[in-house]
């Protein structure tokens, strides 16, 4: 199907759109400020981890005829703490711990799903997110949830900072590791839950993970690591936004997929700007 | 009236053990403040244990551990300074610069809700220059040699202004350059700077000569006295379990 620009330029104005890509930019801040310390503190699993134990939690809300954000937001902080206290536990290690829960939330959301047929779940929309379809209240709430998750991350930026270098280290200084460790898997489980309805089950661990790993291939620094996550996140959503509209694709997906893109072009600059180097040298 | 000295660290009757192997076996020890103390004792014999004992990382099955006189608290391991092992340290791809690195020594100092001040930045300059590796700062960690990460380490431990440190073999994959500048600036900070040091090594030779305390373990303590009393011919058999030969490079002294 071929659009034309009158009607891409069209499609621009309409409330709906414009709507999407505030949330985008809103969700896309969010989750980039915790990127880089859940790739640094290496737990690039838990998003998908947390959307899973999300999505058994959603369809608890929807069998027990509860508001099903409410009852996955219940069990999204849960999970977040138990797949925390797993982890320091020394038991078991941080990918098996995650492992379980997501395994456990896929499960049970599947079962639970199954009994409730009929109650018009709209499974889609769960797993993929309906970025179109969002309203001024969850703007505002996603907004909400911007503004403290930046403030916590502002005020205990050098903690974390220190926590993903060396957490024994941390521990040998006198620092209460452990704090740390529950607020970054609380945090991440409030982004999970306020992105779910825009992105989607599938596709909200991405965005946890992508902005942050892109960052660390060009910066010099923590604080450019840090800094510059959030601009390759709002890159992929405006970019992933502007094409999913142009080629009438997924939005979530596509905002994916175009994350991914800009990750593969940054890591093929890299290797020429070293390949160039190298030439340079000899 | 006379200053007693009280001894920094202090381990009385101290057990650790893992299910049911005993991998430290009632250890008592008295390390006092300005002494520098090589940890001798081979692979497995529970240095790094009783490292993390002292640094309250593990706790003993039985037996009391005190530094500076008290229970270990946060409150008292501000004044430590700690360089773990190599392979024990962080992902050589942390994204942080020596400077950033160095910096988060004063994080503990600093206490929580509190931003790094000017003072802060101005001691992680001091140190940088003290240990010759300020022309290294805005470089990241993943890009410095062996020789110049542990400096790094070090200067993250000393710019908390520490009165103990400990280091959990420290030169352990150190070019020998670099190994004799490593331990002179171990015997300045101990004798110009005054930190009482733990260094746990196997460069028995070396170490022993810096030191002037020497502790030898293997799971329990073989000998733990000044450095002149220290025999390596009567004590390292017994401890390894075979004869030891300990070479001498005289220009690593």
């Amino acid at each position: 199907m071929t659009i034309t620009l009158d009607f891409f330029l069209s499609m621009l104005q309409q409330a709906f759109i414009q709507r999407a890509f505030l949330i985008g930019i809103i969700i896309a801040i969010l989750s980039s400020v915790l990127s880089t310390f859940i790739v640094l503190k290496k737990y690039s699993l838990i998003g998908d981890g947390l959307a899973h134990t999300a999505f058994g939690g959603l369809a608890l809300g929807y069998y027990l005829g509860l508001e099903p954000l409410w009852v996955a937001a219940i069990t999204v902080i849960l999970g977040s703490m138990g797949i925390t206290k797993a982890t320091r536990s020394a038991k078991i290690s941080s990918d098996a711990a995650i492992a379980l829960f997501l395994q456990l939330g896929l499960a049970s959301g599947i079962v639970l799903l199954s009994l409730a047929r009929g109650f018009g779940v709209n499974l889609e929309s769960l797993l993929f997110g309906s970025i179109l379809l969002v309203n001024t209240e969850e703007i505002i709430t996603a907004t909400v949830i911007l503004l403290v998750t930046l403030a916590i991350v502002f005020l205990f930026y050098k903690e974390l900072a220190y926590v993903s270098f060396d957490e024994i280290q941390a521990r040998a200084a006198g620092m209460r590791t452990w704090f740390f460790d529950y607020l970054i898997s609380g945090l991440a489980a409030v982004a999970v839950i306020a992105s779910i309805p825009i992105v989607g089950v599938l596709l909200i661990s991405a965005l946890l993970v992508l902005p942050g790993i892109t960052s660390l291939q060009v910066s010099r620094s923590l604080r450019e690591t840090v800094l510059l996550s959030p601009l390759f996140a709002l890159l992929s959503v405006v970019i992933g936004l502007l094409l999913s509209i142009a080629l009438d694709t997924a939005s979530g997906a596509t905002i994916v997929v175009t994350g991914l893109l800009i990750l593969l072009f940054v890591l093929a600059l890299k290797k020429l700007a070293s390949k160039t180097r190298k030439t340079i040298r000899y | 009236m006379l200053d007693v000295a009280k001894p920094v660290v202090e381990l009385k009757d101290v057990s650790v053990q893992y299910r049911e192997v005993c991998v430290l076996d009632s250890i008592t020890l008295e390390i006092y403040e300005r002494d520098l103390v090589a940890l001798i004792g081979p692979n497995g014999a529970g240095k790094s244990t009783l490292l993390g004992v002292i640094l309250g990382l593990i706790k003993p099955s039985c037996g009391s551990v005190k530094l500076f006189g008290e229970e270990i608290s946060p409150n008292n391991l501000r004044y430590v300074g700690y360089v773990p092992q190599k392979t024990q340290t962080q992902d050589s791809n942390f994204p942080s610069t020596v400077f950033e690195t160095v910096l988060m020594g004063r994080v503990p100092r600093a206490g929580i809700l509190h931003g790094l001040s000017e003072d802060d930045k101005r001691k992680v300059e001091e140190v940088l220059k003290m240990l010759g590796i300020y022309e290294l700062r805005d470089r990241r960690i993943g890009q410095l040699s062996g020789g110049q990460s542990q400096r790094v380490l070090v200067a993250k431990a000393l710019v908390s202004d520490p009165k103990l440190l400990l280091l959990d073999e420290p030169t352990s994959g150190i070019d020998a350059q670099s190994k004799t500048e490593f331990y002179e600036i171990l015997g300045k900070l101990n004798s110009e700077v005054g930190i009482t040091i733990i260094l746990s090594s196997h460069d028995i030779g070396v170490v022993t000569k810096i030191a002037n305390k020497v502790i030898c373990i293997n799971r329990s303590l073989f000998f733990c006295g000044r450095n002149s009393e220290f025999s390596p011919d009567l004590v390292l058999p017994g401890m390894y379990g075979y004869p030891v030969e300990v070479m001498h490079h005289d220009d690593h002294a």
